[in-house]
């Protein structure tokens, strides 16, 4: 190098220019374009910047972060480079007309049948994108089988100030069931009416608060909690539960064309029990076959999330009321877990960035 | 009628042109003008139309020329919902629906050709 260039210092147009190379692979553009760099400083060869994504639980981030400092690192004049990571995730369009306006993603998880773990990966994606730092919020929408406040360790029935609904903390989450409104042993017999009214309930007479994301856990199949949801806000996403055999898969259409004809964009499908991983041996058995949930996707060319195992960790966890990604985090299940919460926020990212803009006057 | 595509359904604004007509700009650049009246008559809840035989029970005659809305709502991402100044408010227009009811003479063209 030049000995005059380590006099010279770096321009902020020089740093911009660079960062301008570091593409964010979900969203397709640069990040400079993106707003994703602020509060750049330069002082002689010290550059520092933040770059806000749009999730915590951004999949690529270490990604961009290396690739970043990498580039600028190389410029003439620089010596030392300081990248704050942090985020802000944006508000899904049309959300801010709703009274959950401080609420800036809704993303139900449904599935076709019972029993294919819906409520099991609702409260880990959530507490894995709460983990990452997202400020998370989740509704168990469920109330002819409430599984969620088990899983959680919460029993008890919220308290409520005036008109409004404290909801419960538990796993970095708040967290409402419609289970909770009534008593633990009884079972409920309501009509369609009773339960989109304790659904609208759950959703606007709760004190959430800001939340990035609200995951909603959907009842199984297609019903009155379903159509009030697609009625009463508009929905960032949904994420579809499905094991890998076909009676499940063909049964989660159904709740996938519900969906679209709706129009609420689908982010994805979870494959839950994919494999069985023998506890003596570690060897991995496809008991319900292999590879369902990839195919169906594909075909379907909506996004595959991943595939969690059967795993009895997931399950003793579930029962304690503590979920495996908070509890084990190192577990594999907990890892393919964690992976399909960033692949969830990523879609979320992409929905509202791709969304089209609806003007209402 | 055969499904339209995707942007033909998707409306990319919706303006209350007056007390008594709406207007949505679809994705594909085509404009819709409609009147309340003329929405109210076409209402496709089970109040004026029959759920199981698909009977209209709200008659043309039954809505004044005069009517207007009182207010317009979206319903999710999917549908709008409309209230009249008869006070009836029970009718979810999906977009599909409303694109399908679009008055202009190339939509009602398209539609006899169709038929």
């Amino acid at each position: 190098m030049a000995f005059w260039n380590k006099e010279s210092t770096v321009t902020e147009e020089q740093v911009l220019s660079a960062l301008k190379n570091v593409l964010d692979p979900d969203l397709r553009k640069d990040i400079v374009s993106l707003g994703f760099i602020r509060n750049l400083k330069i002082d002689k060869g010290a550059v520092h910047f933040d770059m806000t994504l749009t999730t915590p639980a951004c999949p690529v981030r270490d990604q961009m972060r290396d690739q970043a400092l990498a580039l600028v690192k190389e410029l003439p004049g620089v010596q030392t480079v300081e990248i704050n990571m942090t985020s802000e995730v944006r508000q899904a369009p049309q959300l801010d007309r709703t009274a959950l306006k401080n609420v800036r993603n809704i993303v139900a998880v449904g599935s076709g049948k019972g029993g294919v773990g819906k409520s099991t990966m609702a409260v880990n994606i959530a507490a894995s994108l709460a983990a990452a730092g997202a400020r998370v919020g989740l509704l168990d929408g469920d109330i002819y089988g409430p599984t969620t406040p088990i899983m959680l360790g919460i029993e008890t029935a919220p308290k409520s100030v005036g008109p409004r609904i404290i909801p419960q903390e538990a796993a970095g989450l708040k967290f409402m069931s419609m289970g909770l409104l009534v008593k633990t042993d009884q079972p409920l017999i309501w009509r369609g009416p009773m339960a989109t009214k304790a659904l609208q309930q759950c959703l606007f007479d709760v004190d959430w608060g800001e939340l990035d994301y609200l995951v909603i856990d959907l009842p199984p199949g297609t019903g009155d909690v379903h159509l009030t949801l697609a009625q009463a806000v508009p929905l960032t996403g949904a994420v579809i539960v499905s094991t890998p055999q076909d009676v499940g898969l063909r049964i989660s259409m159904k709740t996938l064309r519900m969906f679209q004809q709706t129009r609420i964009p689908i982010l994805g499908i979870i494959e839950n029990m994919s494999y069985y991983i023998c506890p003596h041996c570690d060897s991995k058995d496809f008991i319900f076959g292999n590879g369902g949930g990839k195919r169906a996707a594909e075909e379907l060319g909506i996004p595959f999330l991943g595939e969690v195992p059967l795993d009895l960790a997931i399950r003793t966890q579930s029962d304690i009321g503590s979920p495996i990604v908070l509890a084990q985090p190192n577990a594999a299940s907990s890892k393919a877990l964690r992976e399909i919460a960033e692949k969830v926020a990523a879609q979320i990212s992409i929905r509202s960035y791709d969304a089209p803009t609806l003007e209402i006057e | 009628m055969a499904a339209l595509p995707a942007p033909a359904t998707t409306p990319k604004k919706i303006k209350k042109l007056s007390p008594g007509e709406l207007m949505i700009a679809w994705g594909d650049g085509h404009e819709t003008r409609i009147a309340a009246p003329v929405l109210r008559r076409e209402c496709p809840c089970a109040q004026c139309k029959d759920e199981m035989t698909g009977v209209r029970l709200i008659l043309p005659m039954h809505v004044p020329d005069s009517l207007e809305f009182r207010r317009i709502e979206l319903v999710g991402q999917y549908a709008l919902q409309f209230e009249w100044t008869d006070a009836h408010r029970t009718g979810i227009f999906s977009f599909e629906y409303l694109r399908s009811l679009c008055p202009c003479e190339a939509c009602e063209k398209i539609r006899s050709g169709a038929q």
